[in-house]
């Protein structure tokens, strides 16, 4: 985006103000009786003590991010405003605090930077925006909907591209408007972690880790390419725990993280040979013959012939070779583990974003395994689970409209928190590769994608080959994306609606990691005229039918907290030991579930054993034992990384400009050798650059870093055209599509070199 | 001693994560740019690995306070029964002479309002019998409330490296030094 395009954004979306003249906007406009946080403020000696609880109305809200530690929050509002928010004390994981990006939250509804209206873009990119009204945006949407039906005879010619902005259940409203509009196109999988899901399928029969509340009973850690000391800073509490109670802790990971600088052990393994190290680790545990035999005997299949190939294909030295670690401390490591009795391994999702990711975490899984220590409190190969997510799916499950044609063959579309269920119909919705998102854009046809619908999602930032993309986002004839912010997505898009945060609506949400529920009550009025996912489906609806009666099965008028209520179910409330949903008013509860995965070791695999051979696996084109996988082969000079930052999920909480005071701008970090040798200091400006494309920032010199590897975050700033999507290709993981419908991406194994500028 | 409480910052807890600072923002919704707690990343000869070993730093509520020593207009007073140092905001002229002689910067200009704030270290919040906003937020109880009076804690200094030493102020704060784990690292 250029400047001038940058300005013409902030005059449509009106210049950034103070929050003092913002709010003093809004009392004039007789939003506010009085100016929040005022009575907050210690300046005034004499205004003597405040009642924390009594003089604010409370609410409980969630935080709705793909992360694992979906906090509770407790919210304090007062004359209609959101005053201040804090971590749930009900929850034993949040623990009264929530993170960085949490604590951002308070001034996101109030933001300056906000989408207030409906707005059009006269010309797409040209950020000549005006605003519309509700009526004017649902009129042109619905009538390009109701066009390309009667020229295609099904709605194929719209797509939706969603993924995790916002995991609230009553946003499977989306996917339900979707379907109650007929068949459509659906970009399908999942760029975060559908490698590792499919492994974990065929080892263990599903995706289920031990309550990270447990992990304070591991004898040992090993943090394997998982860093929660920035992505789940909830956890860490768990893992000090088990230190203070003498577990050793070893994190293994390219990048000297802020979690190995907590380590005991850190090992700076070569990036993506983590496989090679956990067979390494797996052959000198079986010299030795400290598996646990007994274990193995009886709740597993395959052991033997995982034995041979280790016997006659692997050996440490090998290991040591591929990973980096000497021989040494392979050897150390591997008896210390299989030896401490309970030990654990947290598989974080980094590590399986390659070529050979679900091979890495199945050799991974097999060492957890063949020690004994699945099934196990304190145990466990960690990943994620999906246990506490059995909800009705009233907002995602609609019906077609009658007549409704779609898409012959194929089996439709599938995701990771995709709740739908086996549909048998003579049609289903069309799927695409949501990691090749560009590339479906472009080729896809009969029909093309005419009418494209982001929700949900910051494409033009989170999406690989952006070069590409932005190619791709030249073909639809509509594109419409549901916003809270002038996105580098909204900036390619025809139409923007303006979506509320999470404290103006209700909902509900669940973790992937902890065993707690949170209910998400609506906490203020939807500030300007954001509407929440549900109502938008709901204002489309009503004007689809009013253009071509039947044309849409969505109600026309939902009551959100209704919507919210329809989620629950008996088995909820019998797991998480509640008599209804109001329950969660007073707090968020935690499942009543036993702490360790498998621990009645009734596997969900075909064997219903832990499957060290996996003949699904082997059907599904991919080895029958976890054996190794090769590297994706380097194409240019450096490894390229490309991870979070600890100042946001992905693209979002960067642009908030309390995040900003903390978190200027974008850095990228280079070994002083890989400087030295082409002539960069520290803090030079430098452009990284490789086939893809390129990104020019500022540099800082470190050894956290690999000589060989050039690292820069994820993000979206609101002030500055970085873009890490600029220099990452759409290469395949090697696994993902059995569970999630889509292989994962390959994201780092990335290459790319680096130069001043 | 009489009772005085201090921040107790446990660097071998802290990751570094700002979540304290922001927990601060979100309490007190300070103009862009003012920051009553930041967070400060130990330079490489103190921790030898950028951007891994902070303090988080605010306020140090001192035994004997620079700011309310040259303060003209007496904008700031010591609380008698913790020891808290208090600004108040209605009696500062905004003159600038805590901000110049706050040697650990703990005053800061509010552009808007040209005067002084700083960490208040949430004594309303102390009055009701609850955490400050920094500490509750906390996510490794690096940052932690504690009584000098009765503070016993055999590892924790009060001036470690990289922290200005002003035994007369005596500031009230006390750090636990960061540890590094044993580094394997692979050869080139």
């Amino acid at each position: 985006m250029d400047k001038r395009d940058a300005d013409s954004v902030k005059q449509a979306i009106g210049c950034p103000m103070s929050r003092r003249k913002f709010f003093r906007c809004l009392a004039a406009a007789g939003a506010l009786a009085a100016m929040p946080g005022g009575l907050l403020r210690p300046f005034d000696a004499k205004a003597g003590k405040i009642i924390y609880e009594g003089d604010y109305e409370i609410y409980r809200n969630a935080c709705p991010r793909n992360c694992y530690d979906t906090c509770s929050i407790k919210s304090y509002v007062k004359d209609g405003v959101l005053q201040f928010i804090e971590g749930a004390q009900a929850s034993t994981f949040t623990d009264g605090g929530l993170c960085v990006k949490g604590y951002a939250y308070t001034r996101r509804p109030y933001s300056p930077d906000r989408i207030k209206y409906p707005m059009i873009q006269d010309g797409r990119g040209s950020g000549n925006w005006r605003r519309i009204s509700w009526d004017e945006a649902m009129d042109m949407i619905a009538k390009k909907l109701v066009e390309i039906n009667d020229k295609d005879d099904s709605m194929l010619g719209l797509g939706l591209t969603k993924y995790s902005g916002n995991f609230g259940i009553t946003n499977y409203a989306v996917e339900g408007m979707m379907t109650s509009l007929g068949y459509t196109t659906r970009l399908v999988g999942t760029p975060c972690w559908p490698a590792g899901i499919d492994a974990q399928n065929y080892d263990l029969g599903d995706m289920w880790c031990n309550d990270p509340e447990d992990m304070v009973n591991s004898r040992y850690i090993i943090l394997w390419g998982a860093n929660p000391a920035w992505n789940s800073v909830h956890t860490m509490k768990y893992i000090y725990a088990a230190q203070d109670r003498g577990a050793k802790v070893v994190c293994i990971d390219p990048v000297f993280t802020q979690t190995a600088a907590k380590a005991d052990v850190y090992w700076q393994v070569d990036t993506s040979m983590d496989g090679a190290l956990a067979l390494g680790m797996a052959k000198h545990i079986l010299d030795k013959g400290l598996f646990d035999k007994a274990w193995v005997d009886a709740n597993s299949v395959g052991f033997d012939e995982f034995a041979d190939y280790l016997r006659n294909e692997i050996s440490v030295q090998w290991a040591a070779e591929k990973s980096g670690i000497p021989r040494q401390q392979i050897v150390e490591v591997a008896e210390e583990f299989a030896t401490a009795k309970p030990a654990t391994i947290w598989i974080g999702y980094g590590l399986q974003r390659h070529v050979n990711g679900g091979a890495t975490v199945r050799s991974i899984d097999a060492l957890a395994a063949m020690t004994g220590n699945v099934g196990k409190t304190g145990g466990g190969a960690r990943y994620g689970h999906m246990r506490t997510w059995g909800f009705n799916y009233h907002a995602l499950l609609q019906k077609r409209p009658e007549g409704a044609k779609g898409f012959l063959g194929g089996k439709g579309p599938k995701g990771d928190f995709d709740f739908s269920g086996d549909e048998e119909a003579e049609y289903t919705d069309r799927a695409l590769n949501i990691n090749k998102t560009a590339e479906m854009l472009l080729t896809a046809d009969d029909p093309p994608i005419r009418v494209l619908w982001i929700s949900c999602k910051n494409v033009l930032s989170q999406d690989f080959d952006r070069p590409k993309m932005l190619e791709a986002f030249k073909k639809p004839e509509l594109i419409v994306s549901v916003e809270q912010f002038f996105t580098q997505t909204v900036e390619l898009s025809d139409i923007v609606l303006p979506v509320t945060t999470l404290f103006e609506e209700h909902t509900i949400n669940a973790s992937y990691w902890h065993y707690w529920l949170s209910v998400n009550e609506q906490a203020i009025k939807p500030m300007y005229e954001a509407k929440s996912n549900t109502e938008i489906a709901a204002a489309l609806s009503a004007r689809m039918n009013k253009l071509k009666p039947g044309s849409c099965t969505f109600p026309t008028k939902v009551d959100t907290r209704q919507w919210m209520i329809k989620e629950f179910n008996q088995d909820i409330y019998d797991l998480f030991g509640i008599d209804s949903w109001e329950d969660l008013k007073k707090g968020p509860a935690k499942a009543k579930m036993h702490p360790a995965s498998w621990h009645d070791l009734e596997f969900g695999t075909p064997s219903k054993k832990y499957e060290f051979r996996s003949d699904l696996c082997a059907q599904h084109g991919h080895q029958a034992l976890p054996k190794f996988k090769a590297a994706r082969k380097p194409y240019d000079k450096l490894r390229l990384l490309t991870p979070h930052t600890k100042f946001g999920i992905h693209s979002q909480f960067i642009n908030i400009d309390w995040m900003e005071d903390f978190n200027k701008k974008p850095y990228c970090y280079l070994h002083p050798l890989a400087a030295r040798e082409r002539g960069i200091g520290d803090g030079d400006q430098v452009r990284v650059f490789n086939k893809v494309g390129e990104v020019e920032l500022e540099v800082k010199l470190t050894q956290n870093v690999p000589a060989d590897v050039v690292m820069m975050y994820e993000a979206w700033f609101r002030n500055n055209a970085y873009n890490c999507q600029n220099v990452v290709d759409d290469t395949s993981s090697d696994m993902g599509k059995y569970k999630t419908g889509a292989p994962g991406v390959a994201i780092h194994d990335q290459f790319a070199d680096v130069e001043k500028v | 001693m009489k009772k005085q409480l201090a921040f107790y910052i446990d660097a071998k807890r802290c990751i570094g994560c700002f979540t304290c600072a922001m927990a601060c923002k979100n309490q007190y919704h300070q103009e862009s740019g003012v920051i009553w707690r930041d967070v400060y990343e130990l330079k490489e000869e103190i921790y030898p690995h950028r951007e891994r070993a902070f303090y988080s730093l605010a306020c140090n509520h001192c035994e004997n306070p620079t700011c309310l020593n040259v303060c003209p207009v007496v904008a700031y007073y010591k609380r008698e029964a913790d020891g808290v140092v208090v600004h108040e905001q209605e009696k500062c002229i905004g003159c600038g002479n805590c901000i110049r002689s706050c040697p650990y910067g703990a005053p800061r200009y509010n552009p808007v309002l040209k005067r002084a704030e700083k960490c208040s270290f949430c004594w309303q919040r102390l009055d009701d019998d609850r955490k400050p906003a920094c500490v509750l937020s906390c996510p490794t109880d690096a940052l932690q409330i504690v009584d000098l009076a009765e503070f016993d804690e055999a590892n924790a200094v009060q001036y470690p490296a990289g922290f200005p030493r002003y035994p007369s102020l005596n500031p009230s704060v006390r750090f636990r030094l960061p540890a590094m784990p044993k580094m394997i690292r692979r050869k080139l």
